[in-house]
C-alpha cells in the first residue's frame, strides 16, 4: 500500500453521458481533487449535473470515461471484490432519507448492515457499536426496534448519517443532505455533520443547490452549470469576489438582511436550459447578461485567474 | 399478519380458505377416513349387468366403472390432485421468480433477453406443449407435475421481473450497493422481501392454473395414469358411463371446480389486500 | 408509425422464428425412435436403419434443423406414424371447422362478456354486481371439459334440443361455441367492468353526465370505445387460450377440427401431428397478438402520436 497523497480523491476528465442515439452529457469532461480532510462544496441548480456526479464519482454509477482515484486506488480498474471493499472507506448520504433507507428493515437492522456486509466483528460487537454510535447522532436507543416510517425527517437523516459513518470511513459524498428538511432541522443536522467531521476527520465532498448551507460547511466551492465547473475558488473567495457572471448571479440572489451589504440583484433570463439540448460555445451564453457574439461560439475552459481561483469563462482573463 | 385477519373479513376468502383445509386435511388423513381401498373391486360394487351402482347404501358416492368405492377415489384423488399441483406451483414458482427477479435487477441486455425468452415461451398454447411434452416423455407422477410447471413459471416470470425492474430503481438499493454489498445480498435481503407479496398472491393463483392443467391432462389419459386416482382421470375413466352414471363425473367435476375457484378467490382476496392496484383484474 | 408497425412483424418474425426451433427441439429430444415407430415392431434393424437414414435421422443436429425449416417454408409438416398422410393435408382439412367454432365463440364471449361487464360497471356494489362477479369466477375456475361434458348432457342429452355432438349443421355449432363463449366471458367481463370503472371515473364523463346526457348515451359514445383499449390487446392472448381449450371442446363434442385431430394423436401418440398442431396454433397466437396490436394504434389515439 503506496503511502496516502495528499488528495484523498482525485477525478479526472470525468465524463457521463445517458443515452445512445443522442446522448445527454451530464456531467462533461470534470477534473477535481479534494485534499484530505478538506471539504468541497459543489453547487448548481437542478439540471447541472451535481448529483450524477456525486454518484460517479464513487462508481455508483458507470462514468462513460474519465479517471477516479480513491487513496490510490483506480476505481474504474479494481475487481469488484476490491471496489466492494473500498467502499466501506467511501460513503455517500442521500437526500430523500425515507427513499434510501429500506421500509422493511429496522433501525438496528439498518445501521447494523455495513457491519454485517464487511463482516466485522461478532454480533454482540456489532450490536454494541450500532448504539454507541446512535448515541453520537443523536437517536434515543428505543427507536433500534422501529422502522424509518416511524421518525420524522430529520430523525432519518441522522439514521442514514449513522449508517454512513458505523464504518468510521475516510471520504463521504452528502448529496443536498438537508435540502428535503424543515430550515430549522437543516440546522441541526449540519451541525451534526460538522462534529462528525472534526471527530472522524472526515473528508467531504458536499453537493447542494444552497449557497448559505455550503457558506456554513465547506471549505472550498465548485460551480457546476450544465455539466461544466464553472468557477472553484476557497468559499470565501467565492462569496466575496465571484467571477464567473453565473456565480455573480447566485450569490446576488442570497437573502441578506443587512442593508449595508445588500448588492443589486442579477437576474438572469430564461429557463435553465435542458440538457439534452445545451447551448453551442459556452453552456451560459444565452442568460449570460454579459456574452457577446462569440460566447456562442467559443468553448470556455477552467483557467486559473488567482493563485487559488478557476473560472471557465470567456471574457475573464487569467492573471486580471 | 393483520392483512391476513382483514382477508379473512371477506366471506368468499373465508369459504374458500374452509374448503381448501377441507380437502387439504383430507388428503393428508385419507387413510385414515377413507371407507375403503381406493384400488379395491368390490364384487358387489357393480350391478348385475356391470354397471356402475347410484350412491346411497354400502358406497355413499357409489362405485365406478370397475366397482370401485368413488367417496375412496375421491379422496386418495385429492391427495394426487393437490400433491402434482402443489409440486407443480412450487417449481414453477421458483424457476419463475428466480429467473423475473435476475432480469429484472440486471437490467440491460441481460434482462430484455430473459424476458424475450419468456414472450417465446407465451407463444406456445398451454395445454398443447403439456400435451406435446407429455407425450414424449413417459408418465408419472412427478413427470406431470415438471411438465406442468414448465408451462407455468413464464406468466410468475414476467410479473416479478416487472416489480424487480421498479424495487432496482429505489433509492434504497442504491444506497445497499454503496455499502459495499454484493449482488446477490441486495437481490436476497433487499429484493426479494419486497416481492414477496406478490409471489405469495400469484403462487395462490398459481395452484389453481396447475390443479385444473392436471385434471385436464388426466381427463385426455396423457396425465396421472390409473389406477391411481385422481379427480381428472376419474372423469376420463368413467365418461362413458356419464349418461347412465352421471355422478361418476359430476361430484369429481363439482369437486375440481369448487378447490380451482377456492384458491382463485383466495388469490383474489391477497391481491387486493397487498397490491391494491391490481384490483378487480384476473 | 411505419417504424412501429414494421418492429412489431420484425418481433413477429423472431418469435416465430424461436417457435420453429423449439418444437424442432423438441422433435429432436424425443426419447422414442421415430423410426422405429413407422417401421413397426416386426421391422428388421435394417429397415429400422434404412428408414433412419431417409429420415435423415443420422445426421447432425443443425443439418436436421435446416432440412426441417426448409420444409416448413415450403409448408411441410411431416408425416404422421401411423396414418401415413401428410401432417400438413391433416390440419388444413380441419382448419375450417376450428376457425368456423373459433370465431363464433369469440363473438360470443365478446357479445356476453362485455355486455355483462358493463352491467357489472353500472351496478357497481349492487347484488347484480356481485352475482356478476362470482359467475365469472366461476367460469375462469371451470375446467373446460367439465363446462362441455355438463352442457353437452343438459342440452343435448337430457333436454333433447340439440344434436350430441358432431358436424354438419348449424345447430351442431350452437352447443360448442356456446360453451366456448359462457367460458371465455368471465374474463372478459372483469377487465371489461374494472377498464370501464376507470372510464366512468375520469373527468370527460363527468362533465357530460352534468350537461344532462343519458348514462346509455355516455356510454354508448364516449365510454365504450375507451374502456375497449386494453380489451383488444387481450384478444390475441386470447386466440392463445382458445387453442388450448379447442383440444377438449373439440373432442367432447364430436367437432372435426385440429383439436378432435390432437386429441386423436394423443391416444395413439402420433408426435408428428401432436407437434403440427402445435406449431400451428403458436403461429396463431403470434399471428393474433401481431394483428392486436396493428389494431391498437387506430383504437388507441395514443399510441398513434407515439
Amino acid at each position: 500500500m503506496l503511502e496516502s497523497d495528499v488528495n484523498i480523491l482525485e477525478i479526472k476528465n470525468l465524463r457521463k453521458e445517458f443515452g445512445s442515439r443522442k446522448p445527454i452529457v451530464a456531467v462533461d469532461d470534470i477534473t477535481l481533487s479534494l485534499e484530505r480532510g478538506k471539504t468541497v462544496g459543489i453547487v448548481g441548480e437542478s439540471g447541472s449535473g451535481k448529483s450524477t456526479l456525486g454518484r460517479a464519482m464513487l462508481r455508483l454509477i458507470e462514468p462513460t470515461s474519465g479517471q477516479i482515484t480513491f487513496n490510490n486506488h483506480d476505481l474504474l480498474a479494481v475487481k469488484p471484490k476490491e471496489l466492494r471493499q473500498l467502499r466501506s472507506k467511501m460513503q455517500m448520504i442521500f437526500q430523500d432519507p425515507m427513499a434510501s433507507l429500506d421500509p422493511r428493515m429496522s433501525v438496528r437492522e439498518l445501521i447494523r448492515e455495513p457491519l454485517d456486509i464487511h463482516n466485522l466483528g461478532r454480533r454482540e460487537e456489532r450490536n454494541a457499536a450500532v448504539e454507541a454510535i446512535i448515541d453520537k447522532v443523536g437517536i434515543a436507543q428505543s427507536a433500534l426496534e422501529k422502522f424509518p416510517h416511524e421518525f420524522s425527517g430529520g430523525q432519518r437523516q441522522r439514521i442514514s448519517i449513522a449508517r454512513a459513518v458505523i464504518n468510521v470511513p475516510e471520504l463521504i459524498v452528502a448529496d443536498e443532505p438537508v435540502s428535503a428538511l424543515d430550515v430549522s432541522i437543516q440546522a441541526q443536522i449540519l451541525n451534526l455533520l460538522k462534529e462528525l467531521r472534526k471527530e472522524m476527520k472526515l473528508s467531504f465532498i458536499f453537493i447542494s443547490h444552497d449557497l448559505s448551507v455550503v457558506k456554513y460547511f465547506c471549505d472550498d466551492v465548485a460551480v457546476m452549470y450544465l455539466g461544466n465547473i464553472v468557477e472553484y475558488a476557497p468559499t470565501e473567495t467565492i462569496f466575496k469576489s465571484p467571477q464567473h457572471p453565473y456565480t455573480q448571479a447566485l450569490i446576488s440572489a442570497i437573502p441578506e438582511i443587512d442593508k449595508s451589504t445588500r448588492k443589486s440583484r442579477i437576474i438572469l433570463s430564461g429557463d435553465v436550459p435542458n440538457p439534452a439540448e445545451a447551448p453551442s460555445g459556452c453552456h451560459f451564453h444565452p442568460r449570460c447578461p454579459i456574452a457577446v457574439s462569440s460566447c456562442a461560439i467559443d468553448t470556455p475552459t477552467l483557467k486559473r485567474s488567482a493563485p487559488n481561483h478557476l473560472v471557465s469563462c470567456n471574457l475573464v482573463d487569467p492573471r486580471s | 399478519m393483520t392483512t391476513f385477519r382483514r382477508i379473512l373479513r371477506r366471506k368468499s376468502a373465508l369459504l374458500s380458505l374452509i374448503f381448501i383445509t377441507i380437502i387439504t386435511t383430507a388428503a393428508i388423513i385419507a387413510p385414515l377416513i377413507s371407507p375403503f381401498s381406493p384400488n379395491e373391486q368390490f364384487k358387489d360394487g357393480l350391478s348385475l349387468q356391470g354397471a356402475p351402482i347410484a350412491p346411497g347404501g354400502n358406497y355413499l358416492f357409489g362405485t365406478d366403472l370397475l366397482g370401485r368405492d368413488l367417496l375412496s377415489r375421491l379422496i386418495y384423488g385429492a391427495r394426487t390432485s393437490l400433491t402434482v399441483g402443489i409440486i407443480a406451483n412450487g417449481v414453477a414458482v421458483i424457476v419463475g421468480t428466480t429467473v423475473g427477479i435476475i432480469a429484472g435487477y440486471s437490467k440491460g441486455r441481460v434482462g430484455a433477453l430473459m424476458m424475450r425468452f419468456t414472450d417465446l415461451m407465451m407463444a406456445f398454447p398451454a395445454l398443447l406443449l403439456a400435451i406435446t411434452l407429455a407425450a414424449i416423455f413417459s408418465p408419472s407422477l412427478l413427470i406431470v407435475a415438471l411438465v406442468i410447471a414448465m408451462v407455468n413459471w413464464v406468466q410468475i416470470a414476467r410479473v416479478v421481473y416487472s416489480q424487480a425492474v421498479s424495487i432496482s430503481e429505489r433509492e434504497f438499493v442504491t444506497a445497499t450497493r454503496g455499502l459495499g454489498a454484493t449482488n446477490s445480498r441486495v437481490l436476497t435481503r433487499h429484493i426479494l422481501p419486497h416481492l414477496l407479496p406478490t409471489v405469495l398472491v400469484y403462487a395462490t393463483l398459481g395452484i389453481a392454473t396447475t390443479v385444473l392443467l392436471e385434471a385436464t391432462l388426466s381427463f385426455l389419459g396423457i396425465g396421472v395414469r390409473p389406477p391411481t386416482p385422481s379427480w381428472g382421470n376419474i372423469i376420463f375413466e368413467n365418461q362413458t358411463y356419464f349418461i347412465t352414471a352421471p355422478w361418476l363425473v359430476f361430484i369429481p367435476g363439482t369437486l375440481i371446480i369448487l378447490l380451482a375457484l377456492s384458491f382463485n378467490l383466495l388469490g383474489d382476496a391477497l391481491r387486493d389486500e397487498l397490491d391494491p392496484t391490481q384490483r378487480g383484474l384476473s | 408509425m411505419i417504424g412501429y408497425l414494421s418492429r412489431r412483424i420484425a418481433q413477429s418474425l423472431l418469435i416465430l422464428l424461436g417457435v420453429s426451433f423449439i418444437t424442432f427441439l423438441l422433435l429432436y429430444i424425443l426419447p422414442a425412435d421415430p423410426a422405429v415407430q413407422i417401421a413397426g415392431r416386426s421391422a428388421t434393424p435394417e429397415t429400422v436403419a434404412n428408414i433412419r437414414s431417409q429420415l435423415g435421422l443420422d445426421q447432425p443436429l443443425f443439418i436436421q434443423y435446416f432440412h426441417y425449416m426448409t420444409n416448413l417454408l415450403q409448408g411441410d409438416l411431416g408425416r404422421s406414424y401411423l396414418q401415413k398422410s401428410e401432417v400438413s393435408s391433416l390440419i388444413l382439412s380441419r382448419l375450417g371447422p376450428t376457425l368456423t367454432l373459433m370465431l363464433t365463440a369469440i363473438a360470443i364471449e365478446l357479445l356476453i362478456g362485455l355486455t355483462l361487464g358493463i352491467l357489472a360497471a353500472m351496478n357497481r356494489g349492487k347484488v347484480v354486481d356481485k352475482v356478476l362477479m362470482v359467475l365469472s369466477f366461476i367460469s375462469v375456475s371451470a375446467p373446460q371439459f367439465i363446462a362441455s361434458i355438463l352442457i353437452l348432457y343438459i342440452f343435448a342429452v337430457k333436454l333433447g334440443w340439440f344434436p350430441i355432438g358432431g358436424y354438419g349443421t348449424p345447430a351442431h355449432l350452437v352447443l360448442p361455441a356456446l360453451t366456448l363463449g359462457l367460458l371465455g366471458s368471465g374474463w372478459y367481463s372483469r377487465v371489461m367492468r374494472s377498464s370501464m370503472l376507470d372510464v366512468l371515473r375520469q373527468d370527460y364523463i363527468r362533465t357530460a353526465r352534468a350537461k344532462g346526457a343519458p348514462m346509455l348515451r355516455i356510454i354508448r359514445v364516449h365510454a365504450f370505445k375507451n374502456a375497449i383499449i386494453p380489451i383488444i390487446a387481450m384478444i390475441g392472448l386470447d386466440i392463445g387460450i382458445f387453442m388450448s381449450g379447442i383440444v377438449v371442446v373439440e373432442s367432447v363434442f364430436g367437432w372435426p377440427g385440429i383439436g378432435q385431430l390432437a386429441w386423436q394423436a394423443i391416444q395413439r401418440v402420433d408426435i408428428p401431428i401432436i407437434m403440427g398442431v402445435t406449431l400451428v396454433s403458436a403461429i396463431a397466437i403470434v399471428l393474433g397478438n401481431l394483428i392486436a396490436d396493428l389494431i391498437a394504434p387506430f383504437v388507441d389515439p395514443r399510441i398513434r402520436v407515439n
